[in-house]
């Protein structure tokens, strides 16, 4: 089948040398990403969820994407993932936001931090959709500080209990477990546990569904009154949560930044379609210098934006081989927190641009641009909100001594 | 957009239903004031559904008998509400007893509709045009 969008597996071959697997995984994300994409576009206009995606996601056997071989999954490393998640953008931040959670924070947590048991447990059902993750750590008064959470545990005898709320989860609703964070009722330190949300206690206590975009996934808020967590399912060390949780947010900016380029990939391909057929003034509407400026821009953005999210990829493969290096995983850390911040205000001002090459029919809720347009909004939010991003990125740039929010 | 449906009835049968005007005005989903014009001709106003949105378009459609009893050609035309399609689609049958009917379609869609972008118009009309064929299958071993 011939990819269905534009930046086709031969392009990128040819930018970064993908061998045989790799390529066969790509030619299942176009695959899947053209299963999509007629419902992801039909429930967002309905204003609900698309439990498609899981679906096809299971189907096209990418639900273990980087989960290594060993446990079931396809070996993903973290540059074939973001390549996937770009290609998957195109369809709309519904379908990147459902998959980063359970690819780069769930998934990719318990096979960086968890033991062999865990990994032995978990990954290969996750690798095949039967576990679908979720990621609890923001708090209704926890969210760019997550070191200030509320969320306390208890120990008992055969592990621990937990207590709190956690605040817009996605696949809140729809998950297996949940990575939570939590802290001693007494004590100090943050502890990462893997939750089963099946366990007496936790509950979903709202979806919300009043979003300004991004219908298609799930979003919840969540209560867990005294949920049992099995002392197996502790997380990296007790009390070094904090670790498991920016790194998985490390894996997951890359994650989001690359979704962000199926975004603007989209725009450009339906500003193109859209401005060489439509004619205003007696000539094609991308005739018109003042359009040909937001083509550029789109354009533009979209080329600087790959090799960003490419290049913090790649750092971030140079650190697997590595990973004792601390200098490397500061800098995948600042080049991770880069690629986020600048794709993610790249793709709405490109959705924004692309509403205008549209005119009025772009603020019609039916306009594949607006869909990108109210979507992409909130990457510049979640997973690292712009500011955090700034002062991270002018911290890395300035030394430890500058890190504004200590 | 192409596909092919079996039939479990004649092919000569198949043919004569699928171009008498009277019996495609049966089977049109999402059609109202179907009208039989003459013998080879109807109108009807359809309502091109995306999502949760429809418009209803007067459509004209036209049955050409391009090579009895084995091809023909059915082509729709219509307007409303910002939006004007044609749909050509071509039909051949091969089998005796039992029928294997191909069929292909192109679709043109400008106006309002057409700003979803040809992408997702293909989806869309990929899924419309394979269900108005296996409806078309079932209402022929209907009345067969």
């Amino acid at each position: 089948m011939e990819p269905l969008f534009q930046a086709s597996v031969d392009e990128v071959n040819r930018l970064v040398g993908l061998d045989k697997k790799e390529l066969g995984i790509l030619e299942d994300a176009d695959a899947a990403a053209a299963d999509l994409l007629v419902s992801e576009y039909e429930k967002y206009v309905e204003r609900k969820f698309n439990p498609e995606a899981l679906e096809v996601l299971k189907r096209r056997n990418l639900m273990g994407l980087p989960v290594s071989e060993k446990y079931g999954g396809r070996g993903g490393r973290q540059l074939v993932e973001a390549l996937f998640l770009e290609r998957m953008g195109q369809t709309g931040m519904g379908v990147i936001t459902f998959a980063d959670v359970h690819l780069c924070l769930g998934s990719l947590a318990v096979q960086d931090w968890g033991n062999d048991e865990q990994r032995a447990r978990y990954l290969p059902r996750a690798a095949k959709g039967d576990v679908i993750f979720a990621y609890g750590l923001t708090e209704p008064e926890a969210g760019s500080d997550p070191a200030s959470l509320k969320t306390s545990y208890v120990k008992d005898g055969s592990g621990f209990r937990l207590t709190g709320s956690k605040y817009l989860i996605s696949n809140g609703s729809i998950a297996t477990n949940l990575i939570a964070f939590a802290r001693p009722a007494e004590g100090k330190g943050i502890t990462a546990f893997i939750v089963d949300t099946k366990e007496k206690g936790f509950s979903v206590d709202m979806k919300l569904e009043e979003k300004i975009g991004l219908f298609t996934s799930d979003t919840s808020i969540l209560s867990l009154d005294d949920v049992h967590v099995a002392k197996e399912d502790v997380l990296g060390e007790e009390g070094k949560g904090l670790s498991v949780a920016f790194s998985a947010l490390l894996n997951g900016r890359i994650g989001i930044g690359s979704g962000c380029l199926g975004v603007m990939e989209d725009c450009l391909n339906q500003v193109k379609e859209r401005t060489t057929s439509r004619v205003q003034h007696g000539k094609e509407v991308g005739k018109h210098q003042l359009i040909q400026r937001h083509v550029a821009f789109i354009e533009s953005s979209l080329e600087a934006c790959r090799w960003l999210d490419y290049r913090a990829a790649m750092r971030k493969d140079d650190y697997e081989k590595d990973p004792g290096n601390l200098a490397l995983r500061e800098d995948c850390d600042r080049l991770s927190a880069v690629a986020k911040y600048v794709s993610s205000r790249s793709a709405f001002e490109s959705a924004d641009r692309a509403v205008q090459c549209f005119g009025g029919f772009g603020y019609s809720i039916m306009s594949p641009v607006a869909k990108h347009f109210l979507d992409s909004r909130v990457a510049r939010i979640y997973e690292g909100t712009d500011e955090i991003m700034e002062l991270k990125i002018a911290s890395s740039v300035l030394g430890r001594d500058f890190q504004a929010f200590r | 957009m192409e596909g092919s449906n079996a039939i479990n009835a004649p092919g000569v049968k198949v043919y004569s239903l699928l171009t008498d005007p009277s019996f495609v005005a049966k089977t049109l989903p999402d059609s109202e004031d179907v009208r039989v014009i003459d013998g080879s001709t109807l109108e009807a106003k359809i309502k091109l559904r995306i999502a949760v949105v429809s418009s209803a378009l007067k459509t004209r459609m036209t049955i050409v008998r391009e090579s009895p009893p084995t091809r023909a050609k059915l082509v729709a035309e219509g307007s409303g509400s910002g939006s004007s399609m044609k749909i050509t689609s071509v039909f051949e049958l091969s089998g005796d007893s039992q029928t294997t009917m191909r069929w292909s379609a192109d679709a043109e869609i400008t106006g309002v509709m057409a700003g979803i972008g040809s992408a997702l118009l293909k989806g869309f009309a990929t899924k419309k045009v394979g269900e108005i064929f296996m409806g078309i299958t079932k209402a022929v071993e209907d009345a067969v």
